[in-house]
């Protein structure tokens, strides 16, 4: 119920609480309210969650101009999740760096501002039903995570959030240089107006879309928006973001941003796929992803920073999922499983690693050793974020994997999965070898101790309890919810 | 109209070719607050040059002997198939735009192996400096006429020349601008004109063309001063055929126009020579292919 | 119209060449101005309905960021920061121009196959649409220099702005103000980086910034 207003609500909340966090007199008054902003807007969601799965499959909002159907209420479900966890780790890891005076008012302040306005933006890219917003908010999105990583500013950050920068930018300026090719082919149909751009007209049976642009719309879209989401060979500002972010903002980048990233060029998928047929879009896709697990696959082999190593796990599944999206319903289904469970698994792994870095003083694998002894709760979240990383049954990433594997193999996609296979056996060995000497071990003695405030242990109880309940258990409205989504992406006959 | 088989046109090339030597000189120095050589000084120049004795070094062979006779030779021959503007060439078949080009540089050669067989370093270093230019500036002519060739739909130098009138000018105005633009440039290269090199300088070491030359003497000398004043008249002919799209089917008037036209170019060589300072050495090449761009893009915008 | 619409193809074809070819900051900034304003008329032009409100606003608007606005933030940032005015290039000069040629080869032969399904675009400014997005990447990735990576960019924004106005005729201003917004924001968000940065490293050299590697 309310669906409607939800939608207006769920904007305007995080507008006006980054708005909000200008004025705020102190450090933990901005962590508060994030985590507050960040509560309520996860309760939208899930409202407006439900009233999709009702019986009229979508709600909008604004004449059409916000349009949410099963696919962006899921994204938009596990963005308000990603980012309510977040948030409330963002208050235990600020308030650690208040406690060393590094976080001071000012900083907190930008901080309030970028991440609230970084959701607004997300949000925005999500609910938009017109391709040309969704876009405006891509590149909101771009520039404002921008300050994000280089929050405190440093050489490196510098270094990270200008490759970071220069490279999305172009990347934001293809994908609008696609966003214009596609207007243009349904021009050619002789749909002018106001709604040209809406994607359900473009995705509709009845557009008559021209296949020579749709062809080079697609390519520009997935070169730019795949830029934002890590896809190799383009996701090279992806390591350097993610270690030199602080450990929240690394989180909601793996979790959500790519995600973003991706939803942006599955909803260009389906007018291509109406218009030319499933195998151009799927044999990119499968290229792309292909390709990003591959060279994820190397470069885990010999990393030594623990955000580094997930951020190329995050390339991995970045690539993992667009795989899916390529095989047919039930690779979707698979890929569309595996968003949420790489996005509470990355944020977790990043909450480990962030919290141990705080304690050890440093990122690199080396230093963080022990961490099961040191820290019982933060290690126990390593072990079993970066087991479920690397896929080890019974956690839900194996699932969703598994799952991927079948539609290969449905599909017929015997080379896809055998390097598939392949990489994802190295990175399992090296993975591993990487987990073993920073959870067990000897205790580093850099450790720092600290307590942590309340909201540690639920929100590993949260995150780690989703990752194992998935694993063994499909809720059926959950398997419901994740068909529909992935029927959306389907050709309509 | 052209007249084919007629002589009469390489006969006034080959006597008033100098004469754009002197009005290059002559505006250099009204521009320059002084009276200047009388126009006809280069004339008394070759004359006293040919009046001389030669001296030879001990270790030339032919090749000295031969180089200032062979470069005369090929630009003489290169008149033939040189139109001037609407008047025709003696010579016209389809393809002569290469042969023309290819005795520029036959008549290059010529000198450069001259220069070579001195054996002496600063000739050497005239060669090698004149050769790198070339190989710039050549492409540069080729892909010009080309463009020409391709705007008029001839291989022939005297129809491509035939249809730039005013309408052909209307219809290409951007194309033929710019390959204009490459003519000119490609003038001052090959005539080491500033800014490429200086032809008054006395140094020896920023020298190009002069201190290829230093061993000649006497007739040799005045061979080749000769044969400088026919290029400035070819590669003038070649700018300024474009550039004055007089086509009145009459051979006086389109003529007299194209003379008018030299004269112009020759004060505006003047000019140029007087405004600019000679570029480093480094940044010639710079220069070159920039001209050579020009003339790529005109190509390729009317490829399509 | 044809050949005043051929004579803008011409000299924006010379203006991309030129930012090849200068080794002067303050000159390419200069060039990119020029290049701004020249591109800004397009909108008045191309359309056969001519001089309507929403090409003036769109013209108009073009030539004052791009002519005006841009370059006078990017001399401003280059007087700010006291390093070396020369554009130290990845790719020599001569090189440069050599590989704009190339990519002028290039996006003649991608007109080509784009053409037949964009009937009412101008085949010349489809052309520099192309060729712009293309140097501009080019430029970005063969300098050094922060600047002239930004520099690169505003080409890159500047050819989808041509490709816009041809290409969509009917679609809101909504989404051809989007480029401008996209530029002007880019421009600042990255002008106040080149400001970190330069604070932080003491030069726009981007050549510097090689620490994190692997």
């Amino acid at each position: 119920m309310y669906a409607s207003q939800s939608i207006i609500a769920a904007l305007a909340l995080p507008l006006s609480g980054a708005l909000f966090c200008l004025v705020l007199p102190r450090s933990h008054h901005v962590l508060k309210t994030i985590v507050g902003v960040s509560a309520v807007e996860l309760l939208l969601a899930l409202n407006i969650w439900a009233a999709v799965l009702g019986p009229k499959g979508f709600v909008t909002a604004a004449d059409q101009w916000f349009y949410i159907d099963a696919f962006s209420s899921f994204h938009i479900v596990v963005l308000t999740l990603v980012f309510a966890l977040s948030s409330a780790f963002a208050s235990i890891y600020f308030t650690h760096e208040a406690d060393d005076l590094v976080f001071t008012t000012s900083i907190a302040r930008r901080f309030g501002v970028l991440w609230l306005g970084a959701q607004t933006a997300m949000l925005l890219v999500l609910m938009s039903n017109n391709l040309g917003i969704m876009w405006v908010g891509m590149e909101a999105t771009t520039l404002l995570t921008a300050f994000l990583i280089s929050l405190h500013p440093s050489r490196l950050s510098l270094e990270a959030m200008w490759k970071y920068l220069i490279i999305c930018s172009v990347g934001i300026a293809f994908a609008f240089m696609g966003t214009l090719l596609a207007a243009a082919s349904i021009q050619s149909d002789g749909g002018i107006g106001a709604d040209a751009l809406f994607w359900t007209k473009l995705a509709s049976a009845e557009a008559h879309l021209d296949p020579t642009l749709m062809k080079f719309a697609f390519v520009f879209v997935l070169v730019g928006y795949g830029t934002k989401a890590g896809l190799a060979p383009i996701h090279s500002w992806l390591p350097d973001a993610h270690s030199q972010a602080p450990a929240p903002v690394s989180a909601m980048f793996s979790g959500f941003l790519l995600n973003t990233a991706l939803y942006c060029i599955m909803r260009f998928a389906t007018p291509v796929r109406q218009a030319l047929g499933q195998d151009f879009a799927s044999g990119l896709l499968i290229v792309f992803g292909t390709l990003s697990i591959l060279v994820a696959a190397g470069f885990i082999v010999f990393q030594r920073d623990a955000k580094r190593l997930l951020a190329y796990h995050s390339v991995e599944h970045m690539g993992i999922i667009t795989l899916g999206y390529a095989l047919g319903p039930l690779g979707s289904f698979a890929a569309l499983f595996h968003t949420l469970n790489h996005s509470v698994c990355k944020s977790l792994a990043f909450f480990a690693v962030g919290r141990l870095g705080q304690r050890y003083g440093s990122h690199e694998m080396h230093t963080i050793a022990g961490a099961l002894r040191a820290d019982r709760l933060w290690g126990v979240s390593l072990l079993i974020s970066l087991l479920a990383l690397i896929g080890v049954a019974p956690f839900s990433i194996f699932m969703s994997e598994y799952q991927l594997l079948r539609a290969a193999i449905g599909a017929g996609a015997w080379l896809t999965l055998f390097l598939f296979l392949a990489a994802s056996a190295v990175v399992f060995v090296s993975a591993l070898r990487h987990m073993i000497n920073m959870v067990f071990g000897t205790a580093s003695r850099h450790d720092r101790g600290g307590r942590d405030g309340k909201l540690a242990v639920p929100i590993v109880v949260a995150a780690a309890g989703l990752l194992i309940v998935l694993g063994v258990w499909m809720p059926l409205p959950f398997y419901h919810a994740l068909s529909s989504a992935a029927a959306v992406l389907a050709v309509r006959p | 109209m052209p007249a084919p088989g007629s002589l009469v046109l390489p006969l006034c090339a080959l006597i008033l070719a100098p004469l754009l030597l002197g009005i290059v000189n002559r505006t250099k120095a009204v521009i320059a607050g002084r009276h200047g050589p009388p126009l006809l000084q280069p004339y008394w120049d070759i004359a006293k040059s040919l009046r001389r004795g030669a001296v030879y070094g001990e270790v030339t062979t032919w090749l000295l002997r031969l180089g200032p006779v062979g470069g005369l030779a090929a630009l003489a021959a290169a008149l033939l198939v040189m139109p001037f503007g609407g008047v025709g060439a003696p010579v016209s078949f389809s393809g002569d735009i290469i042969v023309l080009v290819g005795l520029l540089a036959l008549g290059r050669f010529a000198t450069v192996l001259a220069a070579l067989d001195t054996g002496s370093s600063f000739e050497g270093m005239g060669a090698s400096r004149e050769v790198h230019f070339s190989a710039l500036a050549e492409p540069a002519l080729l892909l010009a006429l080309a463009t020409l060739a391709r705007v008029t739909g001839s291989f022939a130098l005297t129809p491509v020349y035939q249809a730039v009138a005013i309408g052909a000018w209307a219809d290409a105005l951007p194309t033929f601008a710019l390959v204009g633009m490459t003519l000119l440039v490609i003038l001052l290269v090959e005539n080491t004109r500033i800014p490429v090199d200086d032809p008054t300088t006395h140094l020896e070491l920023t020298m190009i063309h002069e201190v290829m030359v230093l061993d000649h003497s006497g007739p040799d000398f005045g061979l080749i001063q000769y044969a400088a004043a026919l290029k400035v008249w070819i590669l003038g002919a070649l700018l300024a055929g474009l550039v004055v799209p007089v086509r009145s089917g009459s051979v006086w008037l389109d003529g007299a126009a194209m003379l008018v036209g030299m004269v112009l170019l020759a004060g505006v060589i003047g000019m140029i020579e007087s405004a600019m300072a000679r570029y480093r050495l480094v940044h010639v090449p710079q220069f070159i292919v920039g001209a050579a761009t020009l003339s790529a893009v005109a190509f390729i915008i009317r490829l399509v | 119209m044809s050949p005043l619409i051929e004579t803008i193809h011409a000299v924006g074809l010379l203006t991309c060449f030129a930012l090849l070819a200068t080794s002067r900051i303050g000159a390419c900034i200069r060039w990119l101005s020029f290049q701004g304003i020249l591109f800004g008329m397009v909108p008045l032009i191309v359309h056969d309905d001519g001089l309507t409100a929403r090409a003036m606003l769109l013209a108009g608007g073009n030539i004052a960021l791009k002519g005006i606005v841009f370059p006078w933030l990017l001399l401003g940032l280059r007087a700010r920061a006291d390093f070396n005015r020369e554009v130290q290039p990845f790719v020599s000069f001569v090189m440069s121009i050599l590989c704009g040629i190339l990519i002028l080869a290039l996006s003649v032969w991608l007109t080509q196959e784009m053409k037949p399904a964009l009937a009412k675009a101008p085949f010349v400014m489809l052309d520099s649409s192309i060729f712009l997005i293309f140097i501009g990447l080019f430029l970005m990735i063969s300098r050094r220099n922060a600047l002239m990576q930004v520099i690169g960019f505003l080409v890159l924004e500047n050819g989808i702005f041509v490709f816009g106005v041809i290409t969509v005729v009917g679609t809101p201003l909504l989404v051809e103000l989007g480029v401008l917004l996209d530029a002007f924001v880019g421009v600042f968000v990255m002008g106040i980086a080149i400001y970190h940065i330069t604070r932080e490293f003491g030069s726009m050299d981007v050549d510097r910034l090689t620490e994190l590697r692997g």
